[in-house]
């Protein structure tokens, strides 16, 4: 099931809701799992609060609900489809269909503690596969984040940006010093992620083992459009990226390729801790082609690009000047 | 004004000390204030909407909120309302927590004293302002204790201030940085330098730099109009009374309005946290043959700042 996070049109910035996916149209979880719940037991009065409290006004939420909201969506993901996108309505009758364009798309977590990505230094990169017991990280600001189909806007103090297609495996589960034989207990789903650089400061910022500017401008880190929940763990595993550059593929990967695995990703970054809604991102130049990583994507102003995942869907963006 | 974030009665409230060091509640006291000067309906309701619910609400309200404060506070000095409103409460009763405890992004300045970058044998100071981020989760407050991790083996401090973000800065000049400081507090960067050193063979340090409580800051926010100077505040670290750092931020390589000047090119938001590094005398410069000075659990770690009052903070095992 794949869960996105939107506003409508008439809502306060804060008034985020959860939206599902039915026949090309969006629909509003919360109230589609109200009218559920409605048919189930004939109380709309308490099903309005029970939908609330499963399906409150974001996934991070959602999501610390735990094991017995994702059951429910599942009830309620067979409910919708059972009724079909022309009928389906809130338990008064309420509109909760929409068309994509009548929902303003935002990044499915919007405010996770703990967004990192997997990732080498320039240094330990100038070997074809690097060596290490230890899976790296660095930290995207969460004010960085922006939603599929938000411009990328080009940074003034930078001549040279790249992108690097990630899978972002979301955590479903508190704990913290997870051994790596329990990690996939934790994992909610999967979502996309582009993590832009300018490369250049990078570089600069890499001489003094330090990486922030160069990955942390507005922008910099493109997020969604789903969070894809409740697959099994073989199909998280297998399932493809594809990141294009004006329709042409320059990175295809699936988590297997990456040098390190969820687990030891996982057992790793949960030292520190980890909540539901925060992820743990890997991207294409953290896996292997042939004899050796692959390579992030230079990009330039205009450039239109994709991260691809078959069952999550497209994250597209554009570059744009300042 | 001294501003803080404390618990009372498990609840998270914003305040200002008042002269005697004791603590306003400010939402108590704008509705204190409103409700008996102009019998304003409600005051206590509409002083979360005007002083915001939290610190960083206060902050991102800017001027109001401030402006709020003061007269609040003032008009409260004044009357010495009935001790059983709780608008003035003493820190006794309380639990002191950061009084930013969660920072939007918390920027932490690197190789920032020239004698710091000496002792940890760099060869020279770099070239533009260097950072890392801190992760905002990790900050603690001033009578919270700093978690000795099982995994760590070389715990080290570092005094340093915190600039608090008052206002959305994007490219600003030098000349005018300070305009966009809310205010200033003390700050202890701990690291674990075991952990460090093995982050940066192969990527950047991340894990050592933001265990949970790695980030102590307090014991309250001096707001910008009373720190007549930032750049040349004295700074002093003492570890179990015996003094480790003292320095002053005159020998700061990037001066504040550097610093703000150039992270403001990533866009700064009110409540986010920018550090000045530290001066030398860490534990990790110490030489082979001197006595190691890494934390153990039990030390107990006084940073201060002049003006901005001293933060203390117990190292304790994880249990």
């Amino acid at each position: 099931m794949k869960l996105y996070l939107g506003l409508l049109e008439s809502s306060r910035p804060d008034e985020t809701r959860i939206f599902g996916e039915l026949e090309e149209k969006l629909f509003d979880v919360t109230l589609a799992c109200a009218a559920y719940l409605t048919q189930l037991t004939g109380e709309r009065a308490s099903a309005y609060k029970l939908a609330e409290f499963y399906f409150p006004k974001s996934i991070q939420h959602f999501l610390e609900r735990d094991r017995f909201a994702v059951k429910l969506l599942e009830e309620v993901t067979a409910f919708v489809q059972s009724k079909g996108a022309s009928n389906l309505c809130g338990p008064a009758g309420e509109k909760i269909v929409y068309d994509r364009e009548e929902i303003r798309a935002l990044p499915p977590l919007v405010r996770p503690r703990k967004s990192f990505v997997i990732g080498f230094s320039d240094k330990a990169r100038a070997e074809a596969i690097p060596r290490s017991e230890i899976p790296t990280a660095y930290y995207k600001l969460p004010q960085t984040f922006i939603a599929q189909g938000a411009p990328i806007v080009w940074p003034k103090f930078s001549e040279d940006l790249d992108a690097d297609g990630c899978f972002a495996v979301v955590i479903g589960k508190a704990g913290r010093r997870i051994p790596a034989e329990k990690a996939w207990d934790y994992v909610a789903g999967v979502t996309l992620m582009i993590d832009i650089t300018a490369r250049d400061i990078n570089k600069r910022e890499g001489l003094t083992t330090n990486n922030l500017l160069g990955k942390n401008f507005p922008s910099s880190t493109c997020l969604g459009p789903a969070v894809l929940i409740g697959a099994a763990r073989k199909t998280i595993e297998s399932l493809e990226l594809e990141f294009l550059v004006e329709g042409e593929r320059r990175q295809y990967f699936s988590l297997s390729n990456c040098i390190f695995t969820v687990e030891q990703i996982i057992a790793r970054w949960s030292i520190l801790g980890i909540r539901p809604g925060d992820w743990l991102a890997i991207g294409g130049s953290m896996t292997i082609f042939g004899d050796r990583l692959q390579s992030p994507v230079p990009l330039k102003l205009g450039s239109a690009i994709c991260c691809r995942s078959s069952l999550i869907g497209d994250l597209s963006h554009r570059v744009v000047s300042a | 004004m001294k501003l803080v974030t404390f618990l009372y009665h498990g609840e998270e409230r914003i305040g200002a000390l008042d002269s005697i060091g004791r603590i306003v509640d400010l939402h108590k006291a704008f509705a204190c204030w409103k409700h008996e000067t102009e019998s304003m309906p409600h005051a206590d309701q509409l002083a979360g909407a005007i002083l915001g619910q939290d610190m960083l609400e206060f902050l991102q309200h800017g001027e109001k909120s401030l402006e709020a404060a003061r007269k609040s506070l003032a008009y409260i000095a004044a009357i010495e309302p009935a001790s059983n409103k709780a608008v003035v409460i003493a820190p006794s009763e309380v639990h002191f927590m950061a009084p930013v405890p969660r920072p939007g992004a918390l920027i932490s300045a690197g190789k920032n004293f020239s004698d710091h970058v000496a002792e940890m044998a760099s060869k020279k100071g770099p070239a533009a302002p260097v950072a890392f981020l801190k992760l905002p989760g990790s900050v603690i407050g001033p009578e919270d204790d700093i978690p000795y991790p099982p995994e760590v083996k070389n715990l080290d401090y570092e005094v340093e201030v915190a600039i608090v973000i008052g206002k959305t800065c994007v490219r600003v000049s030098e000349a005018q940085a300070l305009d966009y400081v809310a205010g200033y507090c003390v700050f202890n960067d701990i690291s674990a330098r075991d952990i460090i050193r093995s982050e940066n063979q192969t990527g950047i340090h991340l894990m050592g730099k933001s265990f949970p409580g790695f980030a102590p800051m307090g014991p309250y926010l001096v707001t910008a109009d009373e720190v007549a100077d930032p750049q040349s505040l004295k700074l002093r670290l003492t570890v179990n009374g015996e003094i480790r750092q003292q320095s002053n931020l005159n020998y700061m390589i990037f001066k504040i309005r550097e610093m703000i000047a150039y992270w403001s090119q990533m866009e700064l938001h009110p409540g986010d946290v920018l550090t000045t590094g530290t001066p030398r005398g860490v534990a990790a410069g110490r030489k082979a043959n001197e006595t190691p000075w890494w934390l153990k659990p039990g030390d107990l770690v006084e940073a201060e700042a002049e003006g901005l009052g001293v933060l203390r903070n117990r190292v304790v095992a994880e249990s």
